[in-house]
């Protein structure tokens, strides 16, 4: 995975959501918290660098569509 | 062919064919307007009817499967036509294409292919698939040359990056579009990794430029895209067939591509301003939480200790006033006296009071 895959960003996004759901979660544990909230912010920032930074790759195809 | 006073004679074939010959010269191809009349299909195969206007009327004939939407007598239209001298002499034109012209016959031609693809199922709500999420790869059927295009690409770079898009390039309106738009639908379809959705697009315009999009034969290929499909034509009040039968309709192209991803922004203003500071806000919680638990410990332990202090000291108090009572000081002090040694006549012994310690000798002993 690149650093601008979509597929990486997506799957980030969705790491991110589980991580932050476990400080509403009935497993939040204070010990563990300060730890995961720091990983909570590295991701944050990895996907909003991410996010900013990628392109779409837009191809006009050469294939003729007025001819059968 | 033998010449009589300067003039040809010819077989009657021959000048058939003569005839078809100059007119194929002189006009290939012919567009004519005129209204239906005396339309109908014979053998489900061959499509007969009149054209014609308030002075003239001229034979038409095409095949059924020629017929792009419902024709009824009393429907205007402009056909693309061969003309032709039939080999019985009647002239005719050899219709390649028909196009409904003015509003009333846009409408009701459109209000009778929506009747009967609705019968058949094709508008369906159990048929609608879901878009995917996030699209890896997208389709684009449109003219790159539309305003509805540039709309469609500027918002999807603006919402979302890193998506593999390659565009079919058609006509959107004319007589060309829909075989078009079906052979770009096709090409996506047989790809060996087909795009995850194939989005069709294309900015407002007049019911007349619009009707594309009602061709039977497109609206069925739509119907039948193994990659579900998308589809923002015209502004919102504009209703295509080709709207009813896609998997998700869109009110114009660029409500398509908000459709189509989500919105960066908005993603990360999601992470950064409600997500992350609603962890922070429950870690402040549960904080608060735990010191105002450890504080109402503390209350308990420390009341406890009071309690129990309390009472020991209570308890002391009570066996000190016993010991007290026991106290032979005291006895002493209510008026009586203590007396030691043996008691036996003749013995001395020590008797004590309050005030005085007193040697005495026992003289009598009496038992009671």
């Amino acid at each position: 995975m690149t650093k601008n895959d979509p597929v990486d960003v997506t799957s980030k996004i969705a790491q991110f959501d589980e991580l932050v759901e476990w400080f509403q979660s009935e497993e939040f544990a204070i010990e563990q918290a300060v730890d995961k909230l720091r990983a909570a912010d590295t991701l944050a920032t990895e996907i909003e660098q991410q996010l900013t930074a990628i392109k779409n790759d837009i191809t006009v195809l050469k294939q003729k569509f007025d001819q059968a | 062919m033998e010449n009589e006073k300067n003039n040809p004679i010819f077989s009657v074939s021959d000048f058939i064919a003569l005839t078809n010959q100059t007119l194929e010269y002189a006009y290939p191809r012919v567009a004519i307007e005129g209204e239906v009349a005396s339309f109908k299909i014979n053998q489900g195969k061959y499509v007969f009817f009149d054209l014609k206007d308030k002075q003239g009327s001229i034979g038409c004939f095409m095949m059924a499967w020629q017929l792009r939407m419902p024709i009824e007598d009393g429907m205007k239209l402009v056909v693309v036509a061969v003309p032709k001298l039939t080999q019985w002499g009647k002239f005719s034109l050899t219709v390649q294409a028909i196009r409904l012209s003015g509003e009333g016959s846009l409408k009701k031609s459109f209000e009778l292919l929506k009747a009967k693809l609705d019968k058949e199922g094709l508008f369906a709500l159990e048929r609608k698939r879901s878009l995917p999420r996030i699209p890896g790869r997208v389709g684009v059927i449109s003219s790159t040359q539309a305003a509805g295009y540039a709309d469609f690409i500027k918002i999807l770079n603006d919402r979302w990056g890193g998506m593999t898009i390659e565009v079919a390039h058609v006509q959107v309106q004319g007589t060309e579009a829909p075989d078009q738009m079906i052979r770009a639908l096709k090409y996506f379809n047989e790809q060996e990794l087909p795009p995850d959705v194939v989005v069709i697009v294309r900015g407002g315009g007049s019911a007349d430029d619009l009707s594309a999009f009602n061709d039977e034969l497109l609206v069925r290929e739509v119907a039948a895209s193994r990659v579900p499909t998308l589809v923002g034509v015209g502004h919102e009040v504009d209703e295509s067939l080709v709207d009813l039968v896609a998997d998700v309709a869109a009110a114009t192209p660029s409500n398509a591509a908000q459709m189509l991803v989500p919105d960066r922004t908005e993603i990360i203003h999601r992470i950064r301003n409600v997500q992350l500071v609603g962890a922070v806000r429950a870690v402040e919680l549960h904080s608060k939480n735990l010191r105002h638990h450890i504080d109402q410990a503390m209350q308990r332990a420390s009341q406890r200790a009071e309690y129990e202090i309390t009472t020991l000291l209570r308890t002391l108090v009570e066996k000190q006033r016993l010991v007290a009572q026991f106290d032979p000081a005291r006895v002493l002090s209510r008026g009586y006296a203590l007396l030691r040694g043996e008691v036996r006549v003749g013995n001395e012994i020590e008797i004590e009071t309050q005030e005085a310690i007193i040697k005495a000798e026992v003289t009598k002993y009496d038992k009671k």
